[in-house]
């Protein structure tokens, strides 16, 4: 895929996630059939779809968490089976901030714990980690929350911590699913902005589990609408999205969406 | 009281005397290196939700006393073998689907408890020794008992040390560790076996029926307090050092059982704290 550079210079995109005739079934029930798609090195991807389409099954087969039942995943150009390079990869789960509110865990402590893994096993953070936290504080603006408990936080606190704590790793790409459901317009919009700052500062692919079709429409790259079959576009001025949505929301699914909608949410920023 | 009790209580109000006495000191060290160990295992065991393993443990562990007494081995020795068996037994129950975790426990104490009931008639009773065993006699600690105590705790404390952040980690998001590739499953099993040394390493000193006191009341009293992990980490292990000393020391001043002064000072901890909150 070629994609023009602010030089204007055409460059071609890095594949970092291949899926072809990619198909999942859980409880003997097929959830996802047939798909393929490719996502490119700094895409912004929202994944949308009615509820029980299959985005978070998806997400899991992504991940290698749960079994296909057929086709194939290829991730920074390797097959998902002989994968290990976990460490580019970071996940922000649908239930992530549904923790004990008790458990006593300060913010700086939760984030640390994003640089944990296979290669330090048994080994204590070193400095570099430390300021790698300090970093992913600062980046989602959080800092001066660093030594509060995680239990007094509030729900757009708990989402932008765990995003930092997916960013501590210093991933390449972010999958993240549904991570602002029952927090107020105004902190799900700062939360975007966060995103898309991430996407374009750091060039970090992320796939964003949503059902806010504002979001997706006026500041991602590609949309992926799913309902057990997934199909996946470009986000351009020629897309047209009620038409689009209805390949998996139904034929009766309607959607009034204009373009300054899009202006509205730039200009509050 | 008769005056040599005068005598004695005099003696034993000197508490610096009482400090050159080598009994002293081994009750004094063992029962430190115990208190440490029993207040990080357990603060990770009341967060993982699992505080009965451990007394579902301490109970199978009398089993494996009983069987150390009839043989005539170190009842200690035995009782880890015993309490080791009982880990992998509730892991592979759990892990084959046979019983939920607290179903798995309550096979397990059944199990140990009523195995040393057993072996107890068999062998026609070993009441006083037993009796030390199930309440403790932490003033009876000799330099054998000090050796293995001291080796199995700093080998759980050194453990713990080294995997802290792994078995945070796991603590808070088991799915989320597996994910990012911490070996959860063997990590877990690890900390089980750590969880059996500290009960084993703490039968001495505090006996095996208040044994899970010490596990899980200075975890519990430094939670109220809302640190951080660090913090609640060394306040809890402070808490469970102070409770060890302050009940060492008044019991030998009030000549009253050890381990019951230990878990009612830390009971006492709790209270205060819980108090102190509910004020604030």
């Amino acid at each position: 895929m070629l994609d023009n550079t602010q030089s204007g210079v055409m460059t071609e995109k890095t594949p970092v996630l291949e899926v072809s005739d990619l198909s999942v079934a859980r409880s003997n029930s097929l959830v996802i059939e047939d798909a393929n798609f490719t996502i490119h090195q700094g895409d912004y991807v929202g994944i949308v779809g009615p509820n029980g389409g299959g985005k978070t099954t998806l997400l899991l087969a992504l991940l290698n968490i749960i079994p296909r039942t057929k086709g194939s995943i290829r991730l920074f150009g390797q097959d998902i089976e002989s994968f290990s390079n976990w460490e580019k990869v970071a996940y922000v789960p649908q239930d992530a901030v549904n923790f004990d509110p008790h458990f006593p865990l300060s913010v700086r402590e939760l984030v640390a714990l994003g640089r944990v893994n296979r290669s330090n096993l048994g080994r204590t953070l070193k400095q570099k980690d430390w300021e790698a936290v300090d970093e992913a504080l600062e980046f989602m603006g959080i800092s001066d929350i660093a030594n509060r408990r995680i239990g007094q936080l509030s729900g757009g606190q708990k989402q932008r911590v765990f995003v930092a704590k997916a960013l501590v790793r210093k991933p390449e790409i972010i999958l993240l699913d549904e991570p602002i459901v029952g927090v107020d317009a105004g902190t799900q919009e700062k939360f975007y902005k966060k995103l898309s700052d991430l996407n374009v500062a750091k060039g970090i692919t992320i796939l964003l589990v949503t059902h806010d079709l504002t979001a997706v429409f006026c500041r991602m790259s590609k949309v992926m609408c799913m309902n057990r079959l997934v199909n996946v576009a470009e986000i351009t001025e020629q897309l047209e999205p009620a038409e689009f949505l209805r390949k998996a929301y139904g034929e009766h699914f309607h959607i009034v969406f204009h373009k300054h909608e899009c202006e509205r949410v730039f200009e509050d920023e | 009281m008769n005056a040599s009790g005068f005598s004695k209580m005099n003696e034993l109000f000197d508490i610096f005397r009482l400090l050159g006495f080598q009994f002293f000191q081994n009750a004094l060290l063992g029962g430190t290196i115990a208190a440490l160990a029993c207040a990080w295992v357990g603060l990770f065991l009341i967060l993982r939700k699992e505080a009965m393993i451990g007394d579902g443990i301490a109970h199978t562990a009398f089993g494996g006393i009983a069987l150390g007494l009839l043989l005539g081995v170190n009842p200690i020795l035995t009782a880890l073998l015993v309490s080791i068996l009982a880990v992998l037994g509730i892991s592979y129950m759990r892990r084959r689907g046979l019983a939920q975790s607290d179903s798995a426990i309550a096979v397990m104490l059944a199990v140990g408890f009523s195995t040393g009931l057993i072996i107890i008639s068999l062998a026609g009773g070993f009441n006083v020794e037993l009796f030390s065993f199930l309440f403790g006699s932490i003033l009876t600690i000799d330099q054998t008992d000090l050796i293995i105590v001291s080796i199995l705790g700093i080998s759980t404390i050194l453990i713990l040390g080294i995997f802290y952040k792994e078995l945070l980690s796991i603590t808070f998001d088991e799915e989320g560790a597996r994910l990012i590739g911490i070996p959860v499953r063997p990590l877990s099993l690890a900390f089980n076996l750590l969880v059996a040394i500290t009960i084993v390493l703490s039968i001495k000193v505090i006996g095996v029926i208040l044994v899970v006191a010490l596990l899980v009341l200075p975890g519990l009293s430094a939670l109220q307090l809302n640190l951080s992990f660090k913090g609640t980490t060394l306040v809890a292990i402070g808490i469970g050092i102070v409770s060890m000393i302050t009940g060492i020391l008044l019991s030998a001043v009030y000549n009253v059982a050890t381990s019951g002064v230990i878990v009612f000072t830390a009971a006492g901890i709790f209270l205060f704290i819980a108090i102190y909150r509910k004020l604030e």
